[in-house]
């Protein structure tokens, strides 16, 4: 995490001045160019009936590319929100983001939808594998998605259970593997297409400890090995040790 | 991709075939709906398909094939000196009723034709000759009418009016399903059978004081005929009325002129060409009759059913697996990944639907043909349009459990 004086930059906003750090163009670009994730004053609100839930509040961030960036905090912080707005699957109620020097923020729903596919990889809490599907055959959606087809689809999935040392369960449905068998599945798709950027929600949640572990550690060995840029959100404090920086979100503000 | 689908279908295996029990109910009553229809819609002209006649000239009164009124009998040589006619025959078409040996009654249409004839011909023939039929008092019939009409084999006996009648063979595909029994003779006894019913006779006499005194008789038997005795059947003369003339056109002539020179040449009449009046009587039957509304309303009440189970089973099997939808969304798929999972599911559901119900629907088509003389006509172009009623039913109700997948927040793919 790379502290961006954000301090002095004024921009025109709907939100009062205490609440929200003002974020000027030229200075974000410059910032956010060499960054693999970039957040400029990013609110979250949710509407729920007549409720406004302030979830998030003017988060500012940047996380450099290759770093293996955890992002803690206790429960209803706001953590899933921030990695969902993060990777372009929520719309923030105010701020920018900037991924790998593009700014999603102004992205369509179309173009968003086609950078997530080519730049991001996904691991659950839940895991979200098809339980009707091979372990093998869930990796290879994920790289049909991305346009890779039949053969080729099949060996890279192969490949990919094979790093994550699952190659004699490829024909395993998920029923029958293990809480980090599963996981680890999760993360072989998640690498699948070779995305930049990797994003975790709380991975380890379902595991226990000694599974959690490797599983983070595995993580971290492949977003190394191939230069990729990972987000983890946990609240497991043992996984401090594999990350090389964290940040803390308390009451939907990122705490310094 | 092509995997999702067709496990996901495949993954509950009970609820799979409660699927595929609802679409094979609503497939197998739109298919026999239609294939009642059609199969009683070409009965009601089969006879008339039959033939081989070029044109049928009738009454111009004629409603349908087997509702038409009278010609004199001497249209016939008029007929046949019309200019491009190769040959012109009577088909006499009359009612009565039929009593069996048990004394049972039933309606029967009588057709009287030339058993040496060329134009009304061409039966399917199971048993006997149609020379036959040249015997007096003799008929064939379709062998699905036998039941209604007490009969069984060859020489059973049956009467109508004070005249008897022997069966000397059976054909096969010839009944009207809407109509009466056909009885099928030689236009000698057609005619005596179609005048066949009581006789009556008034006497009266002059009594001293100068009153009438009258008394009418009726009698079983024709005038001046002693009980029991039967004479053969008079021949056709000039006096009868006939039904219809078979036209046999010169090869090569024009139908269209033909038929206008013999409206010109016998006043009073219409001429149609073999495919006008089977079209007549089908539509008569189709659109006149509330059938083919009933029918139709039976084949809709079973695409609307199908297309609710499959909605609802497609429904529910989107909601279990809106997290992995929501997964694909998150990963970056379009909706049209999603909808092409959803309809391909709903692909597979209409095919592993359609093909056991034609099978089914063929299976029944024979039973109730041999047993009830129903037929469940599946033409092939019913049986395609039975399949591209399937695919719409199934993939309309997708289009229904689609947009469940279009409204899910991928952020849902979050929550634990
Ligand atoms: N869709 C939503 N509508 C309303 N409130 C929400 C919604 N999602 C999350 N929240 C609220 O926002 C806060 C932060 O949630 P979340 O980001 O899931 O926290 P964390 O992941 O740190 O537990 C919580 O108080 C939660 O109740
Ligand atoms: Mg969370």
């Amino acid at each position: 995490m790379t502290a961006i004086d954000f301090d002095q930059i004024q921009r025109p906003g709907s939100l009062s001045a205490a609440t929200v750090t003002p974020c000027r163009e030229s200075l974000l670009q410059d910032a956010l160019t060499q960054k693999a994730i970039a957040a400029c004053g990013v609110s979250m609100i949710y509407q729920t009936g007549t409720q406004a839930f302030h979830a998030l509040k003017n988060v500012s961030l940047t996380i450099n590319a290759g770093d293996v960036q955890l992002l803690m905090g206790p429960s209803g912080s706001g953590k899933t929100t921030l990695l969902s707005i993060l990777a372009g699957i929520l719309t923030p109620t105010e701020g920018r983001v900037c991924l790998l020097g593009e700014d999603i923020t102004r992205m369509s729903s179309r173009q968003l939808a086609e950078f997530r596919l080519t730049n991001l990889g996904f691991v659950f809490q839940g895991f979200n594998l098809f339980p009707a599907l091979t372990a093998l055959e869930n990796v290879e959606v994920a790289l049909h998605l991305k346009g890779i087809k039949r053969q080729a689809a099949r060996r890279q999935a192969m490949e990919l259970l094979e790093q994550v040392d699952l190659g004699n369960k490829a024909n395993n449905l998920p029923r029958d593997l293990s809480g980090g068998q599963k996981q680890r599945v999760a993360i072989a798709r998640a690498l699948a297409g070779n995305p930049k950027l990797i994003m975790a929600d709380e991975p380890t949640a379902a595991l226990d400890s000694q599974n959690g572990h490797a599983v983070i550690q595995l993580l971290r060995d492949l977003a190394k090995e191939g230069g990729r840029t990972v987000l983890i959100v946990t609240h497991d404090p043992r996984i401090v040790e594999v990350a090389d920086r964290v940040i803390h979100l308390e009451d939907g503000i990122l705490q310094s | 991709m092509a995997s999702i689908a067709r496990k996901n279908l495949f993954e509950d295996i009970p609820r799979f075939l409660v699927a595929q029990a609802g679409i094979m109910f609503a497939v197998s009553l739109v298919t026999i709906q239609l294939g009642i229809l059609k199969g009683f819609s070409r009965s009601t002209a089969i006879v008339v398909d039959h033939t081989t006649a070029d044109l049928w000239v009738t009454s111009q009164e004629m409603v349908y094939f087997e509702l038409t009124s009278a010609l004199p009998a001497d249209y016939l040589t008029q007929a046949e000196k019309v200019s491009g006619v190769d040959r012109a025959e009577v088909l006499l078409l009359r009612s009565g009723r039929w009593r069996d040996a048990n004394g049972k009654l039933a309606p029967v249409r009588i057709f009287g034709f030339n058993p040496d004839g060329q134009l009304f011909a061409g039966w399917k023939i199971l048993q006997g000759k149609i020379e036959d039929l040249k015997q007096p008092y003799t008929v064939m019939l379709d062998q699905d009418s036998r039941r209604s009409l007490g009969l069984q084999q060859l020489r059973d006996q049956g009467s109508i009016g004070f005249l008897p009648a022997t069966v000397v063979g059976f054909l096969d595909d010839v009944q009207s399903n809407a109509s009466s029994p056909f009885l099928f003779a030689s236009l000698e006894t057609a005619n005596a059978y179609g005048t066949a019913e009581l006789s009556s006779s008034i006497t009266c006499t002059r009594q001293s004081n100068g009153e009438l005194n009258c008394t009418n008789r009726f009698q079983n038997r024709p005038l001046g005929q002693k009980i029991g005795e039967i004479q053969p059947p008079a021949r056709l003369n000039l006096g009868d009325p006939i039904t219809y003339i078979l036209i046999r056109a010169k090869p090569g002539e024009n139908l269209d002129l033909l038929k206008q020179r013999l409206r010109d040449a016998l006043p009073g009449t219409e001429a149609y060409t073999r495919k006008e009046m089977a079209a007549l009587t089908r539509n008569y039957w189709e659109e006149r009759t509330g059938v083919g509304f009933i029918l139709g309303l039976g084949a809709t009440v079973g695409f609307i059913v199908g297309m609710v189970v499959v909605g609802q089973i497609l429904y529910s099997s989107v909601a279990d697996h809106i997290r992995e939808f929501g997964t694909l969304k998150a990963m970056g798929a379009s909706n049209w990944v999603i909808y092409r999972v959803i309809i391909e599911q709903a692909l597979w559901m209409s095919i592993l639907g359609y093909v056991p119900s034609i099978l089914l629907c063929v299976g029944l088509g024979h039973w109730t043909q041999a047993a009830k003389g129903v037929m469940i006509l599946i033409e092939p172009t019913t049986a395609a349009g039975v399949l591209v009623l399937t695919v719409v039913m199934c993939v309309g109700s997708a289009l229904f459990a689609v947009q469940k997948v279009t409204r899910v927040d991928p952020a849902i793919v979050f929550k634990a």
